[in-house]
């Protein structure tokens, strides 16, 4: 005798992944509680085109330069990487590690994503964030070009390499049953933007202290804010 | 692993029979199963890898994140999990039980599988197949090797005339592959956000 209930048990399985992957696929993203945190109703930011500089790619992938790879094959360098977009209206930052990069996008109002990924041999990384952000990017000399995408709105941006205490931070903590999530960008020159959540609701945030770390809020208490490798 | 002769009789439960049919088994027995489970996990791994991450999907009411809606159902698909472990000890009379054990073994594997589908659409789905770090590589790994070995369980239970030992070690390598998969996603989440829904 052939049992036949493990063969029901596993084609109950199979039809329920195909039913939740049409629910998926059908549902579109506004259902999605995964969130970057982008205000929809009242987009803050200028649409990109309006102050559109000279050089600026279109904002797909052929924002990246054709292929010009490295004579050597082997994974660029560890590195942090600090700018803005093209617009002037946000910063991104991104710090490579062992092949491998994590790059935070910021408004410092309302506007931030969180993106990892691998980063090829020839520089080229193709980053993905929570609800569907992206960011295509190249490492030309001693900068990153690319593209972010986050809600279906692309910005180009070039952020040039920088060091120590320029760069991307992070704090996380819970304080007083509130979840506090922060993210800043310091730039080489020491401005800085931030954007701090009060249980998932963004805001702009206090001031970092690049040096230590230290970020002391509103109601006086503080964070310390680390800075970010993949 | 000696089998309790008591047990087989019990609601069918396919303990591999002693006794009868020639010694030794075809190797399809093995070998398909064998198979399936390879495909289902580099199909699943390779579909993760390939499809770009959605970043999205729906969510449960009542729960605050997708996140926390996962690490639940991860975390009922374990304690099934363990309930399976049990029962599987008392069909096969390591543990003293009631004559339905193997019932609730048959029904708790199908409760922790059903449980666990949906938190792997989602994965594979909205996250995709990820190695950044090590966590995350070991339960991408293992999250594909989970669904392919379930499923040579699964196929293996069809075929008469196993060893005794396969379907134990094949079900304890099933539970051992969900517990890291947990341990590397619901408990995680769980240190980091906080035991919320």
């Amino acid at each position: 005798m052939k049992r036949s209930g493990p063969l029901f048990t596993l084609l109950a399985g199979l039809v329920l992944a195909l039913f939740m992957l049409s629910v998926n696929a059908t549902s579109g993203t506004g259902s999605s509680s995964y969130t970057d945190s982008s205000s929809d109703p009242a987009e803050p930011t200028a649409p990109p085109a309006a102050s559109t500089p000279a050089e600026r790619p279109s904002p797909t992938r052929a924002a990246t330069p054709s292929p010009s790879p490295t004579p050597t094959k082997k994974a660029p360098a560890d590195a942090r990487y600090a700018g803005r977009t093209d617009d002037d209206s946000a910063s991104v930052a991104i710090t490579l590690r062992d092949g491998e990069a994590v790059a935070y996008f910021c408004d410092g109002r309302a506007t931030e994503s969180w993106l990892k990924g691998d980063v090829e041999d020839d520089g080229s990384m193709r980053l993905t964030g929570k609800n569907g952000a992206k960011l295509d990017g190249r490492i030309v000399g001693d900068k990153v070009r690319g593209t972010v995408e986050i809600r279906k709105r692309t910005w180009a941006f070039t952020a040039p390499r920088t060091s120590k205490p320029s760069g991307v931070y992070r704090a996380t903590s819970e304080v007083r049953g509130q979840q506090l999530d922060g993210g800043w960008i310091v730039q080489p020159d020491g401005s800085q933007v931030g954007i701090l959540k009060r249980d998932g609701k963004p805001a702009k945030a206090p001031r970092l202290d690049p040096d230590t770390g230290a970020v002391v809020l509103a109601d006086g208490g503080r964070l310390t804010a680390r800075p970010v490798v993949p | 692993m000696s089998v309790d002769p008591n047990a087989p009789t019990q609601g069918g439960f396919p303990v591999p029979p002693r006794a009868g049919g020639p010694p030794r088994a075809h190797p399809a027995r093995y070998l398909v199963p064998a198979l399936v489970a390879a495909a289902v996990a580099v199909g699943l791994g390779a579909y993760g890898k390939v499809h770009d991450p959605e970043g999205t999907a729906f969510n449960l009411a009542g729960f605050s994140s997708t996140g926390a809606v996962k690490a639940w159902l991860a975390t009922t698909a374990l304690g099934f999990a363990v309930l399976q472990v049990v029962s599987a000890l008392m069909v096969y009379g390591k543990l003293p039980g009631p004559s339905w054990s193997a019932g609730v073994h048959r029904w708790s594997g199908r409760a922790a599988f059903l449980v666990a589908v949906p938190v792997a659409v989602h994965c594979l789905y909205a996250l995709g197949y990820q190695t950044a770090t090590p966590r995350v590589l070991w339960h991408s790994v293992l999250g594909c090797f989970f669904f392919g070995a379930f499923s040579a369980k699964m196929l293996l239970l069809r075929s008469e005339r196993l060893p005794g030992w396969l379907l134990p070690v094949v079900g304890g390598l099933v539970f051992a592959v969900l517990t890291v998969v947990w341990l590397t996603s619901a408990l995680w989440f769980f240190r980091t956000f906080g035991v919320t829904t």
